[in-house]
C-alpha cells in the first residue's frame, strides 16, 4: 500500500511544464483518463514572450520548426506533428511562417486493446524561439494518463481551439495553374464565402515566400495569383494550407494540386521542328514569294557563268534572315522581361506599323511592275536594294524577306511563336533561330546549286512578264493589311492611308520617268516625288487602337446582335471578361481561346460574342444585372431555343467542351 | 511607343548586365566591392579565374556556431582551399543586430574558431546580401572561374527540423559536392537548395 503510494506519488509529479528563456513549453492532454482501443488529443504548449515566436513544418526563409520527441509505454502509438496553420511573420527583406506568442502543436495518440494503466508519456522537444535572434531550446515534459471514460479535462477548451486550427479538407472545387511565372489557384465559393485568402506552400521551391499573393474575388469563385520561385525549380505538387478568413473567422484547409511539369522538355523538340517547317512554308506565302522568287530567278542567269559563285549569295542571305529573327527574338525577351504581356502578332496592333507595311506592299509590287531601281545608276533592273556588292546586298534581302514575312506569319503562326515567348528566353531563341533556318533554308540550297532550277526555260523575256505578274501577290498582302487596318481605325483613316499609298506610288512612277536630260526638270519631278512620299509619312496614322486584339465586328457583343442570332435559332456563347479580370484571363488561355475549343465553336457552329467590360458600359452591367452579377467573369451559353446555361467560373477545356458539346 | 522602346532598351541591358536583383543559376554573379577585415577593399572580381565561395555569416546564430563548433565549416574551408577556390565570409548584420562585430572582433573569430576565409567582409548595409538574395546565416554560394554562379543554398542536407541534434560529420555537404563536380568538369547535380538557418540580420 505504501508502495503503491510511493510509486503513484511519482507519477503525480510528473513535469508537464518546462521554462526556458523566452518561453515555456507545457504538455497539455484534452482528457485526464483514457481508455483501451481509444484515442485522444495531446499537445505541446509554446507560452512565449510577446512578439516571440516559433516556426511552422515549413518555416519560410528562415528558421526550423519544432522537434517533438516521444517515450511511450507499450500499446501507446503517436501520430505526427499535427500543425495548426500559421501566420505570416515579416522578417524584412524576407518571410517567415510561424506562430507568435502562443501556439499548441497536437499530436493524436491511440491505445491498444493491450494496456497497463496509468500510462506515463514522456515528450523530449526541440525548439527556436525568436524574435530579432533565435534561441535554441530543449526540455523534457511528461504527463501521465490513468484509466478512464474521456473527460474534459482543464486543457479541453484551449486545445479544442487549436483542433479547429487544423487544416481541414477544402470543399470547394479547385484548380491550379501555373502561366508566367505566376501559380493561379481558382476555385468555386459555393458552400463558403471569404474576403481573403492566402497560400502558405509546405515546400521550399515552389512559391515566392515575400510577394504579395492577390486575391479576387468573383461571385461564386476566386483566383489567388501566387508569384512562383525564382529558384526554378519544379515540385510535382502545388502543396500547402490556404488561410481563409471571412466574417465568421479564420479557416485553414489543405490544398495539393498537380502540376504538369514535364512537358516542356518533350515539346521543345516539336515546337523546333514544327518552328523549321514554318519557315519552310513562309518561302511560299504571298508576302515573301515574289520577292524570293525574283531573287532566285538570277541564279539561272548566273548558272550559265561559272565564274560567280552563286553560295555566298546564299550564305549572306541566310546570314541576314537568322540575324533578323534573332533581333526579333531579343526585342519580344526585352519586352517579355519588361513586363509586357504580349503574343505573337502584337506588331499588327500598331496602325502605325501597319500602315507601313502596306505602304511597303504598295511600293514593291509597284517595282515588280515597273522597271525602276531605287537609288542606283548600275542598272541592274532585277534589285530592290542594289548596292555594290552583291554579297552584301544579299544581306539586305534576307532583312527585307523577314520584314515582309512579318505581317505573314501573325494569323499563320501566332499561336506557336506566342506558346515560344512563354518558354525560358533560351529556348525562345532556339525557337526563332529554328524558323529562321527552315525559312533560308530553299534560298540557300538553290544558292549552292543553281542546276536545281534547270527545268525552267532559258532567260528571256518571260523572266519579266513573271516578276510583273508577281506584283499581284504583293498587292494583295497590301490589301490584307488594309483590312486589319480597318478594324482598328475608323474608315476616314483608312482612306487617309489609301491616299497615301496613291501618293507614294505616284512619286515612284514620278521616278521612273524621270529620264529628261533637263537638270532643272529633273530635279523638279524629283522635288515632287519626295514631297508626295513625305506626305504619305505624314499621314500615317500613329494613335493606337485601345483595344488588345482584333476583332471582327461580328464577335463583339450587343444585344441587338444577340438578339438577331437568337432570332435565327443560332447558339451563341457569350463571354464577359474584361482586361482586369485575372480569372476571365486565365480563363481564357487554358480553356476558351484553346485550339481545341476554337475547333469546336467552329464545327458546331456556335456564334462566339465577346462582351468586354474593360471600360464600363452600361449595355453590359445592365445584361451581367439581368443574371443577377455585378461582375465578370460570365460566361453565358445559348441552346438554338431556351434558357440560356450559366457555366461555372472557372473554366477547363474539358469542362467547356462539355457544356458545347451538350448544347446541341 | 517611345516608353515601351525604352523599356525594352532598359531591359535589354539590365539582362545583359545581371544587375537584376536575383542572380541565376550559370549566369555571371553581379560584382561587390566590400570592406574587409583588416581595412582593405575586396571586390569579387579580383577573383576572376578562381572558384570563390559566398558564406554568409553571424557568429551569434545557433546554425552558424554549430557549424563552426563541430568544424564542418572549418572542414568545407579547407576543401575549398584545397580545390584552390577563394572563401569569403560576408557579414550582412545591421549595426546593433545579433552578428555585427567591429574588425578586431572578426579576426578574433576567425583565430579562435580556427576558421581560414581568405577574407572576412562587411556588408552592415546589406546591399550585397540582397543583391544575392541571402536570406539564412548560413547561406552558400558558389562561382567558377568564369564567374558564373553555379550553386546556392545550404551547407548540407542537415537542414530541416531537428538540426540541433543532428551529427554534422554524417550530412552531405553540397559545397564540397559542388566543388568536386566543377573540378571534374560536370554540371552540378544539386545547383540550388533551401538553406536554412537564422534570418540575415538586414537594416530594415
Amino acid at each position: 500500500m505504501f508502495y503503491f503510494f510511493l510509486c503513484y506519488g511519482s507519477f503525480l509529479t510528473a513535469q508537464t511544464e518546462y521554462t526556458a528563456s523566452n518561453s515555456k513549453i507545457i504538455l497539455v492532454s484534452e482528457s485526464t483518463t483514457l481508455q483501451p482501443k481509444d484515442s485522444l488529443y495531446l499537445g505541446i504548449k509554446f507560452e512565449l514572450e510577446k512578439d516571440w515566436h516559433t516556426y511552422w513544418e515549413n518555416p519560410g526563409d528562415a528558421g526550423e520548426g519544432a522537434v517533438i520527441k516521444w517515450s511511450l509505454p507499450d500499446g501507446v502509438s503517436t501520430s505526427e506533428i499535427l500543425w495548426p496553420g500559421p501566420e505570416r511573420i515579416p522578417v524584412d527583406p524576407l518571410m517567415t511562417f510561424g506562430y507568435n506568442n502562443e501556439v499548441i502543436l497536437l499530436t493524436k495518440i491511440s491505445t491498444s486493446d493491450k494496456i497497463d494503466f496509468p500510462i506515463e508519456l514522456n515528450a523530449q522537444v526541440s525548439w527556436f524561439t525568436c524574435k530579432d535572434i533565435c534561441i535554441p531550446q530543449d526540455g523534457n515534459v511528461s504527463i501521465v494518463i490513468n484509466e478512464g471514460e474521456l473527460n474534459k479535462s482543464n486543457d479541453y477548451a484551449e486545445i479544442k481551439q487549436y483542433v479547429d486550427k487544423l487544416p481541414k479538407e477544402f470543399l470547394e472545387n479547385y484548380k491550379v495553374e501555373k502561366l508566367d511565372e505566376k501559380y493561379f489557384l481558382q476555385s468555386t465559393l459555393e458552400k463558403n464565402n471569404f474576403d481573403s485568402i492566402y497560400f502558405f506552400p509546405r515546400e521550399y521551391g515552389l512559391t515566392d515566400y515575400v510577394e504579395n499573393q492577390i486575391y479576387e474575388k468573383n461571385e461564386n469563385s476566386f483566383s489567388l495569383e501566387v508569384k512562383a520561385s525564382k529558384t526554378g525549380m519544379k515540385l510535382p505538387y502545388f502543396d500547402g494550407v490556404i488561410k481563409a478568413i471571412n466574417s465568421e473567422g479564420t479557416f485553414f484547409f489543405d490544398v495539393n494540386f498537380p502540376l504538369n511539369i514535364q512537358n516542356e522538355d518533350k515539346n521543345l523538340f516539336l515546337l523546333l521542328v514544327f518552328a523549321f517547317l514554318g519557315g519552310l512554308i513562309l518561302n511560299i506565302m504571298p508576302c515573301v514569294f515574289p520577292i524570293l522568287s525574283i531573287k532566285v530567278l538570277r541564279f539561272i542567269q548566273y548558272s550559265e557563268d561559272s565564274s560567280v559563285e552563286t553560295y555566298k549569295f546564299g550564305l549572306s542571305y541566310s546570314l541576314g534572315v537568322i540575324l533578323s529573327f534573332l533581333l526579333i527574338a531579343l526585342i519580344l525577351i526585352g519586352l517579355k522581361s519588361s513586363g509586357e504581356v504580349i503574343g505573337w502578332g502584337f506588331q499588327l496592333q500598331y496602325p502605325l506599323v501597319i500602315s507601313i507595311l502596306f505602304y511597303l506592299f504598295i511600293a514593291l509590287g509597284f517595282l515588280f511592275m515597273s522597271n525602276l531601281v531605287i537609288g542606283s545608276q548600275l542598272g541592274n533592273l532585277n534589285s530592290l536594294v542594289k548596292v555594290n556588292n552583291e554579297s552584301f546586298e544579299s544581306f539586305l534581302t534576307g532583312i527585307l524577306a523577314v520584314v515582309v514575312a512579318s505581317p505573314c506569319t501573325a494569323p499563320f503562326m501566332g499561336s506557336a511563336i506566342g506558346f515560344a515567348l512563354l518558354q525560358p528566353s533560351f529556348n525562345s531563341i532556339l525557337i526563332f533561330l529554328s524558323l529562321g533556318i527552315g525559312f533560308a533554308l530553299p534560298y540557300f540550297i538553290l544558292s549552292i546549286k543553281p542546276t536545281l532550277l534547270s527545268f525552267l526555260p532559258r532567260p528571256g523575256p518571260w523572266m519579266e512578264t513573271f516578276k510583273q505578274f508577281m506584283a499581284f501577290p504583293m498587292w494583295a498582302s497590301a490589301l490584307w493589311l488594309l483590312w486589319v487596318l480597318s478594324g482598328q481605325v475608323d474608315s476616314d483613316t483608312v482612306i487617309l492611308v489609301l491616299i497615301g499609298g496613291l501618293a507614294l506610288s505616284l512619286s515612284l512612277w514620278l521616278l521612273e520617268k524621270n529620264t529628261t536630260e533637263i537638270k532643272l526638270v529633273k530635279w523638279i519631278l524629283r522635288g515632287t516625288a519626295i514631297v508626295l512620299i513625305g506626305f504619305s509619312i505624314y499621314i500615317i496614322p500613329t494613335s493606337y487602337s485601345t483595344k488588345k486584339e482584333i476583332f471582327t465586328k461580328d464577335e463583339i457583343y450587343s444585344e441587338q446582335r444577340l438578339r438577331e442570332l437568337r432570332n435565327s435559332n443560332q447558339i451563341v456563347f457569350l463571354n464577359f471578361t474584361a482586361d482586369w479580370c485575372i480569372t476571365c484571363k486565365v480563363n481564357e488561355r487554358v480553356a476558351l481561346k484553346t485550339q481545341k475549343v476554337q475547333k469546336i465553336l467552329k464545327r458546331e457552329s456556335i456564334n462566339y460574342l465577346e462582351a468586354d467590360w474593360t471600360r464600363k458600359d452600361e449595355m453590359i452591367a445592365s445584361k451581367l444585372e439581368e443574371f443577377g452579377r455585378s461582375g465578370v467573369p460570365l460566361y453565358l451559353l445559348y441552346p438554338s431555343k431556351g434558357k440560356p446555361i450559366i457555366l461555372p467560373e472557372i473554366l477547363t477545356e474539358d469542362i467547356l467542351i462539355k457544356y458545347l458539346l451538350e448544347v446541341r | 511607343m517611345k516608353n515601351k522602346f525604352y523599356t525594352v532598351i532598359i531591359a535589354l541591358f539590365l539582362s545583359s548586365n545581371s544587375l537584376i536583383a536575383y542572380v541565376q543559376i550559370d549566369e555571371i554573379s553581379p560584382d561587390f566591392k566590400l570592406k574587409n577585415s583588416f581595412g582593405d577593399y575586396v571586390s569579387l572580381s579580383d577573383y576572376r579565374g578562381k572558384k570563390v565561395i559566398l558564406e554568409w555569416t553571424n557568429h551569434g546564430c545557433p546554425f552558424v556556431a554549430k557549424h563552426y563548433s563541430t568544424g564542418n565549416m572549418q572542414s568545407t574551408q579547407n576543401y575549398a582551399k584545397d580545390s584552390g577556390a577563394i572563401w569569403l565570409s560576408i557579414i550582412s548584420s545591421a549595426p546593433g543586430t545579433q552578428g555585427f562585430v567591429s574588425s578586431a572582433k572578426a579576426n578574433d573569430l576567425t583565430s579562435s574558431r580556427n576558421a581560414i576565409p581568405t577574407h572576412v567582409l562587411f556588408d552592415s548595409d546589406g546591399t550585397v546580401g540582397r543583391m544575392y538574395d541571402a536570406k539564412t546565416t548560413p547561406h552558400m554560394f558558389i562561382i567558377d572561374e568564369d564567374g558564373r554562379l553555379k550553386y546556392q543554398g545550404a551547407i548540407d542536407d542537415a537542414g530541416g527540423r531537428g538540426f540541433m541534434s543532428k551529427d554534422l560529420l554524417e550530412a552531405n555537404n553540397y559545397v564540397k559536392k559542388g566543388l568536386k563536380e566543377i573540378l571534374q568538369e560536370k554540371s552540378l547535380s544539386i545547383p540550388v537548395t533551401k538553406p536554412y538557418g537564422c534570418s540575415v540580420k538586414y537594416a530594415s
